[in-house]
């Protein structure tokens, strides 16, 4: 008996001292939450003041989170040390508002955001909208300092004409990486596009996804953009999907087909030992809409399990910070928890707060 | 049973080419026109999904009504909280359990 009760206190000192990553979620209202995966609660909700968190970006150093806010075009710049905003303006002004198309991706010095903007004036007798363009905001100046034109044939592929395609930036802050119904590689500098790849995001009908998909996806390693893509020939147009590998310094890529493309794909949660991967695949639309899990052999790039599950109207997809839990979270107040090897429903976190679809940033 | 008819050899023309997709390709039904911004969407009914319906609204649908104005996701009619009703949802947290809280908004 005393050996058993030893044993408890072993295990009950263990899981206190269990060590688990940090969720960041965007929150009702104009709240930022800090939720500990080990404790199961959240720890801290740090307050903004420029409005609705709309969009969440961590640094590559992981020590700053950015946050872009729908109210009034606001940035704020959190510091995750402290868990306190060092930095928020505003884009609006009372004749003017700014619209974020993309999500943004800071410049690795934290000094610039690289985002689509569309800006619309309120003139004497009407409104003037303008065309998506590409923009960076100053961050120590506090407003857009540059922007320039799109091109005509990118228009559309940087996401459905509106800019929404998301960003990835190169380790050295040179090249720009958008991922839309193409792959564009631009250089910072002067937003000049050096190449482009027919290379698509799947489609997400129906799904909750606010910066078009990339930072749905989970970017553990810096310089690396590893995500799904679907591709097709040029005779009868069969859509494949696989995994594109981008190397965001050298602006290599290689991408490995896996099968025929599904209807609709959710961003690739790669685990931090690169083993594996996992996605959400839906069949289906509106009320008859079914989802499952497909687990992927990274070594091997094949499917090597599914489960359907019971899935939600609208959610996001995310994955713990040690690669073993699946979550998926967004359009309420839970966060649904699925154990990675089975994928099993195992239990569900209430955070108190309905979310954004900002996204969900994991900080080891 | 049809109830138009082509008259002149465009009407005419019109139909065959709107037949000759339908035969061709497996396109998904036509969705209702939704102009673009949560207050301009006047359907009926509180809210309703992307194809016209409720199929597609989460359940509870309370679990809906912030993404209706602030990423638009849904058609509905909410209050415009960036220019008069800024306020409206401030004292609901969770819109599905606290829903009561949410400010009456009378235009």
């Amino acid at each position: 008996m005393r050996r058993f009760d030893c044993s408890l206190l072993l295990l009950a000192a263990f899981a206190t001292c269990a060590h688990g990553a940090t969720l960041y979620m965007g929150t009702y209202h104009d709240t930022v939450i800090a939720f500990d995966e080990a404790k199961g609660q959240i720890v801290d909700t740090i307050q903004l003041s420029t409005g609705l968190p709309s969009n969440l970006r961590l640094s590559q150093d992981k020590k700053t989170l950015y946050v872009t806010t729908g109210d009034y075009s606001g940035i704020e710049v959190i510091d995750l040390a402290t868990r306190k905003v060092t930095n928020h303006f505003v884009l609006n002004t009372p004749t003017k508002r700014i619209r974020f198309g993309a999500s943004g991706v800071p410049d690795p010095q934290g000094k610039y955001i690289y985002t689509v903007t569309t800006e619309m004036n309120k003139l004497a007798d009407h409104y003037e909208i303008g065309k998506p363009k590409y923009t960076v905001i100053d961050l120590a100046a506090q407003k857009i300092t540059k922007t320039f034109d799109v091109a005509k044939e990118d228009e559309i592929a940087i996401g459905s004409g509106r800019g929404r395609a998301s960003f990835d930036i190169s380790l050295d802050g040179k090249y720009l990486y958008q991922f839309g119904e193409k792959v564009l590689i631009l250089n910072a500098d002067d937003f000049k596009v050096t190449d482009r790849m027919d290379l698509a995001k799947p489609d997400l009908p129906g799904m909750e996804d606010i910066g078009f998909g990339g930072q749905l996806d989970s970017i553990g390693q810096p310089g690396m953009h590893v995500s799904l893509f679907n591709s097709s020939d040029p005779i009868v147009h069969n859509r494949v999907f696989g995994i594109g590998r981008f190397d965001l310094n050298t602006r290599q890529m290689t991408f490995d087909p896996i099968g025929p493309a599904p209807a609709a794909m959710m961003g690739l949660q790669v685990s931090p030992d690169k083993t594996h991967a996992y996605t959400v695949v839906t069949t289906g639309t509106l009320g008859n809409k079914r989802c499952e899990f497909w687990q992927i052999d990274m070594a091997n790039d094949r499917i090597t399990s599914a489960r359907e599950f019971a899935c939600r109207s609208r959610f996001s997809f995310g994955m713990s910070g040690d690669g073993q839990k699946l979550y998926v979270y967004g359009a309420g107040f839970e966060i649904d928890v699925f154990d990675a090897a089975t994928l099993q429903h195992e239990k569900t976190w209430d955070l108190q707060n309905d979310t954004t679809g900002g996204g969900l940033i994991v900080v080891p | 049973m049809k109830h138009i008819r082509a008259v002149n050899k465009k009407a005419q023309r019109i139909i065959d080419a709107v037949e000759d997709v339908v035969a061709l390709q497996d396109q998904a039904p036509a969705r209702p026109h939704i102009p673009t911004g949560c207050s301009l969407s006047f359907s009926p009914g509180w809210e309703v999904d992307s194809a016209g319906g409720t199929a597609g609204l989460c359940q509870p649908v309370e679990r809906d009504i912030y993404d209706c104005y602030n990423s638009c996701f849904w058609p509905a009619q909410v209050p415009d909280h960036l220019n008069n009703y800024p306020d409206w949802s401030s004292k609901c947290a969770v819109a599905t359990k606290d829903w009561r809280n949410l400010d009456l908004v009378f235009p």
